[in-house]
């Protein structure tokens, strides 16, 4: 390589001899899943356009499909991105689907259908897999507890669609508080010490 | 659940802020450091010397976390374990939201490497971290020699001190930020934009990591003809080997290098944390090419100009005053990582690439025939040289994240024509 130093052939000559580092094989990360999924997305899209073209109707089905299709997407990319860490990706699905739920009442006409029933199910639901989730990864109390709270705290909301008559069945929303707040007592008592140092840890500034 | 409760957290200091946010798989903030034996690494014995080392350093059993507005250091009980190589030089280490240990111990025939996520500690912590692991390692492995009289391990100091934050000791960063915005805006706008590096990419993100190994009295010798220090003759030999590469135009633009300076050498401290800043070391050519002479004459006068405390003094209390700021303390975490992301865009427009010597390791003198050389390797955006001796063996890493090896050539030949015997050893 340098001339009178040393040649090509010396430096290979000594790295068959000695290897100082090991031969590592190209690794392509497979995207295979995420690309047949966009596929699948746009054929829809194309073809949903194509058959309301050719068959018209009231209902403008190619914008709920993209609506549908931008949700799915939306929250695919949040189970991607926080897939590190169980808690974390439940609550930010509760979130995403709570949004979209109301976002989708609001557009197809209002029938309160995301407060009556989405919400209250998903934080509770949530609750619960999470539990089931951090018992069985055996996830220690400081990396599940903030989204114990998080979640105990959002099941409370519905106290307000009750408090400002938003909803008119009253019982899912009921069962999703008094769970949220026996919940939520429960870690305060239990692991009231670690959700205080988890706190201030995690909001030092 | 007691564990939990007795979870020490660190906040993370004001040089590792940077790291966490600009790390990615292009550019992972980890560097390497490795030392070669004489003889094959048995892997139990490591694993025994490992388990002894990290005793004295608990720091380095944290995990990385993200809080609302800020990183933070929390401690856990994963235990390291050594393995061989199977990763590409400097592969990732952290990822967001995963709970592991910030650096890994490997082998790989003669070699023991360590690898470290910057944001933990710098080029002087890892190298202690590495020196009292191969220390216990070699005493563990030939017991029969050292067993009547083991050799002094040097490091020892209090803990508490070694995970000091030195830069919170030493700079206070009150009343300095109205002063330098004044101060600049004066000067902004003179200098150039330096000369920048491009090439192409190798595939999967990989380090190209080309080590020359030669004698330190060689280098040293040269260094005194030409009548200047080692660090200073090495970074006026890398400016050199840009500039026979760059194209005429950009011939005009300076090339300018951003070099470490270790701060334990200004300031007392023994911390394992990060305690270095940088500075930048520019040349600009001038019309009719300058002699290798000159270049050293203007590089010396840089490092004169950049080496004064009160320079230094000024550009730390700068970041730490941006770091007590009451407004970006309470900026979200998330909003920080995309301005820290932005600041790092900002740096790189002004360097051409950089260097780093870690100096000479001594190891007790008993060890000499066991331990042939150390090296420092680092992740890069661009081509970077790692330098560090041990006895009579200097070691000169380049990384680069591109194809092309002009720049490394001509750097090596360059040493070559003047008469140094350089071993070469590429990784791909």
């Amino acid at each position: 390589m340098c001339g009178n130093a040393i040649s090509t052939e010396e430096v290979e000559n000594k790295w068959e001899a000695h290897p100082i580092w090991p031969k590592i094989p190209p690794t392509y990360e497979s995207h295979l899943a995420f690309r047949i999924l966009l596929f699948i997305s746009i054929t829809t899209v194309v073809l949903s356009l194509a058959v309301d073209i050719i068959f018209p109707s009231t209902i403008n089905w190619p914008v709920l499909i993209v609506f549908g299709l931008i949700s799915m997407w939306f929250s695919l990319s949040m189970v991607v991105k926080t897939r590190n860490n169980i808690p974390k990706n439940i609550m930010w699905q509760v979130a995403i689907v709570s949004v979209l739920a109301v976002f989708w009442d609001w557009k197809t006409g209002w029938d309160s259908w995301s407060l009556e029933y989405v919400i209250p199910t998903i934080s509770v639901a949530a609750m619960f897999v999470m539990y089931i989730t951090v018992k069985i990864m055996k996830v220690g109390v400081k990396d599940y507890i903030t989204y114990f709270l998080l979640d105990s705290l959002f099941g409370i909301i519905p106290i307000i669609f009750i408090l400002f008559k938003l909803v008119n069945v009253l019982y899912p929303s009921v069962v999703c508080i008094a769970i949220s707040i026996i919940f939520l007592s429960g870690i305060l008592i239990f692991q009231g010490e670690s959700i205080k140092v988890e706190l201030s840890k995690r909001m030092h500034i | 659940m007691k564990q939990s409760r007795k979870t020490e957290w660190t906040r993370l200091d004001n040089a590792s802020k940077i790291f966490p946010s600009n790390c990615n798989r292009r550019d992972t903030k980890v560097f390497r450091v490795s030392c070669e034996l004489y003889e094959t690494v048995e892997p139990e014995i490591l694993q025994q010397a490992l388990d002894k080392a990290i005793q004295n350093f608990p720091l380095f059993k944290s995990v990385l976390r993200r809080g609302l507005f800020w990183y933070y250091f929390e401690t856990t009980n994963i235990e390291p374990t050594v393995e061989e190589e199977t990763n590409p030089v400097c592969a990732p280490i952290y990822f967001k939201d995963k709970r592991n240990l910030l650096f890994r111990v490997f082998y790989y025939h003669n070699r023991i490497n360590l690898e470290i996520f910057h944001a933990l500690s710098d080029g002087t912590g890892a190298l202690w971290f590495m020196q009292t692991l191969v220390h216990y390692y070699l005493v563990l492995k030939h017991k029969e020699n050292f067993s009547a009289k083991p050799p002094r391990l040097d490091y020892h100091v209090s803990t508490s001190k070694k995970k000091d934050d030195s830069f919170k000791r030493y700079f206070v960063g009150e009343g300095i930020m109205a002063k330098k915005f004044k101060d600049d805006r004066g000067k902004q706008d003179k200098k150039p934009t330096p000369y920048h590096l491009k090439g192409t990419r190798i595939e999967d993100n990989r380090m190209k990591l080309i080590e020359g190994a030669m004698s330190t009295k060689d280098i040293l010798e040269l260094a005194r003809r030409y009548n200047t220090t080692l660090t200073i003759f090495f970074t006026s030999l890398f400016i050199f080997s840009i500039y026979r590469e760059m194209a005429e135009p950009a011939k005009k633009r300076p090339v300018v290098l951003s070099i470490p300076i270790n701060l334990r050498k200004f300031y007392e401290s023994v911390t394992i944390r990060n305690f270095f800043t940088t500075m930048r070391i520019g040349y600009q050519f001038g019309r009719e090419n300058s002699s290798f002479e000159e270049l050293i004459q203007g590089v010396s006068e840089c490092f004169q100009k950049e080496l004064k405390e009160d320079q230094i003094n000024r550009n730390l209390n700068l970041f730490m005053a941006l770091e007590k700021n009451l407004l970006t303390r309470v900026i979200p975490l998330s909003i920080k990582d995309y301005s820290l992301r932005v600041a790092q865009k900002i740096f790189d427009q002004g360097i051409t690439a950089a260097l780093s010597n870690t100096g000479t390791i001594s190891m007790p003198p008993e060890f000499g025939s066991y331990i042939r050389q150390f090296g420092i390797t680092t992740s890069a955006r661009r081509p970077q040289v790692g330098i560090c001796s041990y006895g009579d063996r200097l070691v000169v890493s380049f990384t680069s994240p591109f194809q092309e090896t002009d720049i490394q050539r001509n750097f090596f030949q360059f040493l070559a024509q003047l008469g140094v015997e350089i071993e070469i050893a590429s990784n791909l």
